[in-house]
């Protein structure tokens, strides 16, 4: 059996000087899906950056892709170049002058500096191909702030599939999308990682989806309140257990 | 008609080559850096820096140092302490900026009236005198643009990405807080080394309306960045030009061709680079 993708032991994360995230442990394992369900102001959130190192730990152990995850935030290069993320949304307030090419480029970049006009016919022609496989090939040339919310969703796929990645992460990625936008990602992104092998680990708030999409489901409310898989977790008691009493479960009658 | 014997002459005197170089220089570095600065929402937090700038000129004044010695490391520790403020405060951005610009701003009035020698002089600080620019101030400057190019040029993934998305930004692996920290001390060097030139209360209009005009006009990033360089270089050239042959203030004259510079740019790109909405074209969106 291939050893986990990630491991968590013990994580404890605090934010603006309270405990957002207590004594997490999970692991996730290969080219598995796993989804963080919750309550707003859960933790999720928290969770996913102090997993890509972009908060402090306050106690515990990450170990990603067989590397330990230094108190800072620091990972080696070649393992950084393994994960994918995939956020909410971009800053992208009024008119702003970047192309869909030029930004899947960045995704295809190793971390450091590089002048702007090294272009290097691999870089080229990666680009060409992630916009191909996402469907988003006559896009290339327009700017990132004129495409719609699902358009967006996937050229940051595209940001994601440019380069091999091993683990990817989402965070409330599908958040604004209509429904047929949204059945559109889903589509896509399980197509992707079962081409690429992806192991991922997302944020979300529909649950109907975790439920048709993820081999694993967390349940946080700054504690690991449940975990398994959807059928084991997302039942009527344990859902009122993780949201509190007025949640009333719900399911689609064509995927039930 | 444009009076050549005039121009001639104007352009004959070796202060006016000074200008017209220093002019150049800032409103290229000023274009360059308010590339990234308009994107990032700084262009208000670069308003602040150059009238904050008043106060470290005054306490190089009151301290018997000379003010443009004072005023780098004065600007410098001003931005990261407002940055630190910023961050770490829980009111919104532009109301703190605000308060510390208006503040210090102030402070700096009430100390200078106390200052016999600078009495009157206010009004240079406040607009500028690019004519007084020194051969020193010319390789200073220089040496700054040259620094900035190659920053930006080398950290363009990282500019972008952190402006797009601080987490997507760290996720990749780019130093979130060495780039925003240097970026807000070179925008801060860059302010306090141009204000002599530009003035307090102009030299935001240095580093936003170039690069707004630019952003009107560019669709690829590098070009952005370039484009809106050669705008701020050029503007500033022609309104000092303009300023030298009416006898009008330096200044001023180059924020009304920044201006008439941004009013093309919104023509331009409302006429020649609209494009059909795409909502009707894509029914995949």
């Amino acid at each position: 059996m291939p050893s986990p993708v990630l491991v968590v032991n013990d994580l404890s994360v605090e934010r603006s000087g309270r405990l957002a995230v207590d004594k997490v442990s999970f692991e996730l394992q290969s080219e598995s899906e796993t989804a963080v369900v919750g309550p707003n102001g859960a933790g999720k959130s928290t969770l996913v950056a102090a997993l890509l190192g972009l908060l402090p730990r306050k106690e515990g152990d990450v170990q990603i892709l067989g590397e330990q995850l230094s108190a800072n935030g620091e990972l080696p290069g070649a393992i950084r170049s393994q994960i994918g993320y995939v956020p909410q949304s971009l800053a992208l307030q009024g008119r702003f002058p970047l192309s869909v090419a030029e930004f899947v480029g960045f995704g295809f970049d190793p971390p450091g500096p590089r002048w702007p006009w090294q272009q290097h016919r691999k870089r080229k022609s990666a680009i060409e191909k992630a916009l191909d496989r996402t469907g988003c090939i006559d896009l290339r040339n327009r700017l990132l702030s004129e495409l719609s919310g699902g358009q967006l969703k996937r050229v940051m796929l595209s940001f994601c599939v440019v380069r091999h990645r091993q683990l990817l992460v989402l965070d409330e990625a599908q958040a604004g999308l209509d429904v047929p936008s949204n059945e559109r990602f889903q589509q896509l992104l399980l197509e992707l990682r079962r081409q690429e092998g992806w192991t991922v680990l997302h944020v979300s708030h529909d649950l109907d989806m975790v439920r048709r999409s993820s081999d694993q489901v967390l349940g946080l409310n700054r504690r690991l309140c449940c975990s398994g898989s959807p059928d084991h977790t997302l039942t009527p008691e344990r859902l009122v257990d993780l949201y509190g009493p007025n949640m009333v479960p719900y399911r689609h009658q064509c995927h039930g | 008609m444009v009076d050549t014997q005039a121009l001639a002459l104007v352009l004959a005197e070796p202060f006016m080559q000074r200008a017209l170089i220093g002019g150049l220089l800032t409103g290229a570095l000023g274009g360059l850096l308010g590339s990234v600065a308009v994107l990032r929402e700084l262009s208000f937090f670069s308003d602040a820096l150059g009238h904050s700038a008043l106060l470290g000129i005054t306490l190089g004044i009151l301290i018997g140092v000379n003010p443009t010695l004072v005023l780098i490391p004065f600007a410098v520790v001003f931005a990261i302490l407002v940055n630190q403020l910023v961050e770490r405060s829980s009111l919104p951005t532009d109301a703190l900026l605000n308060i510390v610009y208006s503040s210090s701003l102030a402070a700096a009035i009430l100390f200078l009236s106390l200052v016999e020698s600078y009495r009157g002089g206010i009004r240079q600080l406040l607009f500028g005198d690019i004519l007084g620019v020194s051969s020193l101030d010319l390789i200073v400057i220089g040496i700054l643009l040259a620094a900035a190019l190659i920053y930006l040029s080398l950290s363009m993934r990282a500019q972008v990405l952190l402006t797009l998305n601080q987490d997507l930004a760290g996720a990749v692996g780019v130093q979130t807080r060495w780039h925003r920290l240097a970026f807000i001390v070179l925008l801060a060097v860059v302010v306090a080394v141009s204000i002599k030139a530009v003035g307090v209360l102009l030299i935001s209009a240095f580093v936003v309306i170039p690069s707004c005009a630019g952003r009107l006009l560019c669709r690829r990033f590098p070009i952005y960045v370039f484009v809106s360089s050669i705008l701020g270089g050029t503007c500033a050239l022609l309104g000092l030009l303009a300023s030298g042959l009416t006898n009008l203030p330096s200044g001023p004259s180059v924020v009304m061709v920044q201006f008439l510079g941004f009013l093309i740019a919104l023509i331009l790109s409302s006429r020649v680079f609209r494009r059909p909405s795409t909502t009707a074209l894509d029914p995949q969106r």
